[in-house]
C-alpha cells in the first residue's frame, strides 16, 4: 500500500465519522434494552473514535503524502457494512466486537503507518 | 513661443496618458480579494480552538478540573500551516495590487520568506508541490515591488503567479471548509454523546433534564453557526479563485467592457461576501 494523500486522509476521517455515527445512533436507539455495562461500553467507544476522527481531519490539513486508492475502497466498503450492521443488530455483544474492530482500524489509520492500516483491514474483512 | 510651449506640453502629456492603461478594475478585484480573504480573521474557530473546547469537554465528562493540560501541538501545527498559506495568498493580491496600480502603498512582506519555507513543523512532511507553490508566489511577489510597473509586468505577474496561488487557495478552503468543518462536525457529536444519558436519566428532575436538552440544542445551535462560518469563507475562496482565472484568461483584452463587467460582478460578490462573515460575529 503507498502512501496517503492529504485530501485521502480527509476521505477516511469521513469514513470514520459515517461509521462512528452509525455505533452512536445504535446506542441511543436501544438506550432502554441496553444494560448499564453495555451502555458505558458502547459509550467508551463511540467517544474513543470520535476521538480518533478529529485528530485525523488535523492530521489531514498537515500531511501530505502519496497513494492509497484500493486500501481507500475497502475502507468505504467497511463503513457501508458497519452503517448496515448497526442498523439491523439483534446482538448487542456483536455490535461491542465490531466497534471494537473499528476501533483498531482507527489507531492503525492515525499511525498512517500504511502496512498496518492494510493489515487491520484485512482482519475486519476476513 | 510660450503658446507652442504649453500646446507641446499637452501633446505630451495627452500621449502620456494614452499610452497608460487604465486597470482600475484589476486593482479593484484584487482589493475586494484581500478584502474578502481577511475575514478569515473574523473566523470564530480555529484547529487549536477546537482541539481545546474538546479537551475540555472531556474533563467536563470526567468531572475533573485538576491537572487539566490539553494536548492540541498537531493543530497548533495544522493552524500555523493554515495561517502561512493565507499570509501568501493575500500578500500575493497585494502585489497584484501593486502592478495594478501605480498609487498603490507599499506593504510589508518581511514576515513572507520566514514561515512555511522553513519547514519548521516537527515530523510534519510537507509535499515538495506544496512548498514549491509557496516559494514560487513568495519570490514572484517580492519581484513585484521591484523595478518599474507596465502592462507586460501584469502579465507575467498573474501567467506566473496563477497556478502556485490556485493551488494555496485549494489548500487553504480545504483546510478550513473541509478539515476544520469536520471537527466541528464530530464536536456535535460528542456534545449528543455527553447530553443523550443526562437527559435520558430518569434520576434526575423533569426541570434538570430538560435544561440538560435546552444546553445541548443551544451547543449544537453554536457549532452550526460556526460551521456556515467556514462554509461562507469557501465559496469568498472559491470567488476569489474564479476572478483570477477570469484574469488570467482574458489579459489580451483587460480593457474590453465585458471583462471589466465581470470583474466587476465578482468584486461585488466578493465585498457582499466579506460583509456577512464580519457581521456574523
Amino acid at each position: 500500500m503507498a502512501n496517503l494523500t492529504s485530501e485521502q486522509v480527509k476521505e477516511l476521517a469521513d469514513n470514520l465519522l459515517r461509521m462512528t455515527n452509525a455505533l452512536g445512533d445504535f446506542r441511543y436507539e436501544n438506550y432502554s434494552k441496553l444494560n448499564p455495562q453495555e451502555n458505558k461500553r458502547l459509550k467508551e467507544l463511540h467517544n474513543n473514535l470520535l476521538e480518533q476522527t478529529t485528530e485525523l481531519y488535523t492530521k489531514s490539513a498537515v500531511l501530505v503524502l502519496d497513494d492509497a486508492e484500493e486500501s481507500l475502497n475497502k475502507v468505504k466498503v467497511i463503513t457501508a457494512k458497519t452503517q448496515e450492521l448497526y442498523s439491523n443488530l439483534d446482538n448487542i455483544q456483536k455490535g461491542i466486537n465490531w466497534a471494537t474492530k473499528i476501533l483498531g482500524m482507527a489507531s492503525a489509520i492515525l499511525s498512517l503507518n500504511t502496512e498496518s492500516i492494510a493489515a487491520s483491514i484485512k482482519s475486519i474483512i476476513s | 513661443m510660450k503658446i507652442f510651449k504649453t500646446f507641446l506640453f499637452a501633446i505630451s502629456f495627452m500621449s502620456l496618458l494614452m499610452g497608460c492603461v487604465n486597470l482600475g478594475h484589476v486593482t479593484n478585484f484584487s482589493k475586494t480579494s484581500i478584502e474578502a480573504l481577511q475575514t478569515y480573521g473574523n473566523l470564530s474557530q480555529s484547529f487549536t480552538s477546537v482541539c481545546t473546547q474538546d479537551c475540555e469537554l472531556k474533563h467536563i465528562s470526567n468531572y475533573n478540573v485538576y491537572k487539566t493540560k490539553c494536548e492540541c501541538g498537531g493543530n497548533v501545527k495544522a493552524d500555523s500551516i493554515t495561517n502561512a498559506i493565507y499570509r501568501a495568498t493575500v500578500e500575493y493580491l497585494h502585489g497584484l495590487m501593486a502592478v495594478s496600480d501605480k498609487t498603490s502603498a507599499k506593504f510589508e512582506t518581511a514576515d513572507l520568506t520566514n514561515t512555511l519555507a522553513t519547514g519548521n513543523y516537527g515530523p510534519i512532511k510537507l509535499n515538495s508541490e506544496d512548498v514549491a507553490s509557496y516559494s514560487k508566489l513568495t519570490s514572484l511577489i517580492l519581484r513585484a515591488y521591484s523595478g518599474i510597473r507596465s502592462r507586460k509586468k501584469i502579465n507575467s505577474y498573474v501567467t506566473e503567479g496563477h497556478e502556485p496561488f490556485q493551488h494555496l487557495l485549494y489548500f487553504l478552503e480545504f483546510n478550513l471548509s473541509q478539515n476544520l468543518n469536520g471537527k466541528l462536525e464530530v464536536q456535535k457529536k460528542s456534545i449528543q454523546n455527553f447530553y443523550f444519558d443526562f437527559v435520558h436519566d430518569t434520576h434526575l428532575s423533569s426541570y434538570e433534564r430538560t435544561k440538560f436538552a435546552e444546553d445541548y440544542f443551544e451547543k449544537k445551535a453554536t457549532i452550526e453557526r460556526h460551521q456556515n462560518e467556514l462554509k461562507l469563507f469557501g465559496d469568498l475562496v472559491n470567488e476569489v479563485k474564479e476572478g483570477h482565472k477570469l484574469l488570467l484568461q482574458n489579459l489580451d483584452q483587460l480593457t474590453d467592457e465585458e471583462v471589466k463587467n465581470n470583474l466587476a460582478k465578482t468584486a461585488q460578490k466578493l465585498a457582499l461576501g466579506a460583509r456577512i462573515i464580519s457581521q456574523l460575529k
